[in-house]
């Protein structure tokens, strides 16, 4: 059986690599970054919601399973270039720096995954323009770190908001639909923060929480343990306070129907999730049809939903929309699976 | 493939059955109407439903209140821009009809909220659709609130402006706040300084920006008449509607007796002008 390959090594990638390999089959594991791990170790994503578990004790199995497994051939800073279609599989062509390969491979997962949201887009909150407004992404590495200070003048904030929904849920910028994890994440650093340093005041602003199914516990808990708290609407604007030193976020409490004005010393967006470079190259690639919304549509997305519908091309993780870590692994898993199945035959 | 393409799309007109629907719910709690103003606030909202613009311009909200952030006239008054948005989609007649006694008035047409809101509605334009149907019906408080107006309705009407660049002095605007006067010089300029940047030769065309061209006068008005404005007007201000239709007849004969001198005038250099009519 000629390898099967597996595109991107985030959690879905590297979940579908390890148990193609459990299965018995070989496997060519293909990373554009010189890194494992793909966006939570890109940004160094401190504890996972939902559990708090930190990241490094998911990834790291992850990992393990396919570094240095002998049936998984790892190529980093590599990426595809070309894929002929043969009457099983492909030939593909990878690069590694300007070094060529061809190799003949009986199916493909695609496991690209997304791109955060670039917050500059949404100008009015001023993520680039002011060092106290900062992507979640990046509060996440500094909460690692326990390094949680203001990038302006190095001093401990007070007084923190989140603001949800930054390039999601917005037809502004394109992006109606919804990130799934922003709400989750935004109160897990809350609650870390507010556990660490209880004198820092939290305050997260939101047009609905969606912490869903069983993740509505760490809402909770964020008000009743750790005092978190929740002003319904959102921020439409950032500008510098009087005095200069603190943000002045300007928008509109919904519950209490006014235009409110307060100063915040850090201001963090939920930056969304977009299809990302990777998933677009990987849909002309490979001819996967790709939504309204640029990510890899699954051929049923009820019933099969790692099935291209394209013999021998399999999807996983969110390459084909938001997703969590766990359901990513899981539809790595299922990925591995379906394209066995197929090699197999 | 996405889950919204499964949805079957919404028709962007009505059927005469949904936009003859009464209003579909009733507050409790309310203060009761006289049944007059029930039967032209509940014929007020039936209208509303079933302008065409209704659909286009109201989508749903997420009741972000981002639209609220920019307007400033949710600064100054209980009014905000999220506010229209959900009076314009509720099914309470009565709610729609006490919007329409103050909190239509409030909003400055800015668009600000348009440019804000992350479902695409139109909250300007809907506002001003309660607008049209508060003026057309001659809603009492609507007749009360534009009163002090009449003398910028007359120059709309006639000749189509009511500033001329000479009146952009805080004389005239009494609200403009020290950034715009230039008494504070936080900007560097005020309004004074910016005034004198005018070339002098759009100045000089400003100042006659009252003195249309007769034509001009009558073809405004023309189009007031063909698209029902004038009769709106005649709902709300009887007396100022015939005043402007007087104003326009004394035009019209203006015009009528340039033609003919113009008529005579060309006759009498080359002779008669038979296609002269049109
Ligand atoms: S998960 Fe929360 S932050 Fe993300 S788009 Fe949905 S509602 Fe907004
Ligand atoms: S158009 Fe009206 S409602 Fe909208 S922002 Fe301007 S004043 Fe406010
Ligand atoms: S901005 Fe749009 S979606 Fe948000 S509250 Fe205003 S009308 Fe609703």
């Amino acid at each position: 059986m000629n390898p099967i390959l597996v595109l991107g090594a985030g959690p879905a990638g590297l979940s579908a690599a390890a148990e193609i390999a459990e299965l018995g089959a070989p496997t060519i594991l293909v990373e554009r970054e010189a890194y494992l791990g793909g966006n939570p170790k890109r940004w160094h994503y401190s504890l996972l919601a939902p559990d708090l578990r930190p990241s490094d004790e998911i990834l790291g199995p992850l990992i393990a399973k396919v570094e240095g497994n002998p049936r998984v051939e790892l190529h980093r800073s590599t990426t595809v270039t070309k894929a002929e279609r043969l009457p099983k599989g492909f030939r593909v062509t990878l690069k590694t720096g300007d070094a060529l390969e061809t190799q003949e491979v009986s199916a493909v997962v695609l496991a690209t995954g997304f791109d955060h949201f670039d917050s500059r887009r949404k100008f009015e909150y001023g993520y680039g323009r002011y060092p106290d407004v900062l992507d979640f992404k990046e509060l996440e590495g500094m909460i690692h770190d326990d390094r949680v200070l203001r990038p302006s003048d190095g001093k401990p904030p007070r007084r923190i908001a989140w603001i949800l929904c930054v390039g999601s849920r917005d037809l502004q910028v394109g992006n109606p639909w919804c990130c799934r994890m922003g709400c989750a994440v935004s109160i897990k650093q809350a609650v870390e923060i507010r556990q660490k340093h209880p004198e820092i005041d939290a305050y997260v602003y939101y047009m609905d929480i969606r912490t869903y199914g069983l993740w509505e516990d760490l809402y909770w808990k964020s008000m009743q343990e750790y005092g978190v708290k929740f002003i319904r609407g959102r921020i439409g604007q950032v500008t510098i306070a009087e005095g200069g030193s603190q943000l002045l976020a300007t928008g509109e409490d919904t519950i209490l129907r006014r235009p409110t004005e307060v100063p915040f010393d850090m201001i963090v967006l939920a930056s969304g999730m977009e299809p990302g470079t990777g998933t677009q190259e990987a849909a002309a690639l490979f001819g996967v049809p790709v939504g309204p919304e640029g990510f890899l549509t699954p051929n049923l997305s009820d019933m099969n939903p790692v099935d291209s519908g394209l013999p021998g091309v399999f999807l996983a993780g969110a390459a084909t929309g938001p997703k969590a870590i766990p359901d990513s692994v899981t539809e790595g898993m299922g990925a591995a699976l379906r394209a066995y199945q197929y090699a197999r035959n | 493939m996405t889950i919204v393409a499964h949805l079957p799309q919404r028709a962007l007109t009505l059927t005469e059955e949904e936009s003859a629907a009464p209003p579909a719910m009733e507050l409790t709690g309310r203060r009761r109407a006289s049944p007059e103003e029930r039967a032209l606030s509940e014929t007020i909202f039936r209208e509303f439903h079933a302008d065409p613009r209704y659909h286009e311009f109201v989508l749903g909200c997420l009741n972000c209140g981002e639209c609220t952030t920019g307007c400033p006239a949710a600064r100054f008054y209980d009014f905000s821009p999220r506010e229209m948005l959900q009076i314009a989609e509720t099914g309470d007649a009565t709610t729609l009809w006490d919007a329409l006694q103050e909190k239509i008035w409030a909003c400055c047409q800015c668009y600000t909220c348009n440019m804000r809101c992350r479902f695409g509605n139109d909250i300007a334009g809907i506002i001003s659709v309660m607008r049209e149907l508060s003026v057309s019906h001659g809603v009492a408080s609507t007749r009360k609130t534009l009163a002090p107006f009449g003398r910028s309705l007359t120059l709309l009407m006639t000749v189509g402006t009511q500033v001329s660049s000479d009146m952009i002095q805080p004389d005239f605007f009494r609200d403009w706040g020290p950034f715009a006067t230039g008494s504070d010089r936080a900007w560097g300029v005020g309004a004074d300084i910016m005034r004198r940047a005018i070339p002098s030769d759009v100045l000089q065309t400003t100042r006659s920006s009252w003195e249309v061209s007769v034509q001009t006068s009558l073809e405004l008005f023309r189009i007031y008449e063909e698209t029902g404005v004038l009769d709106m007007l005649r709902g709300l201000d009887p007396d100022l509607t015939e005043m402007l239709i007087d104003i326009i007849e004394e035009r019209r004969e203006e015009f009528e007796e340039a033609r003919e001198r113009f008529r005579t005038e060309l006759e009498g250099m080359r002779g008669p002008v038979a296609t002269f009519r049109g």
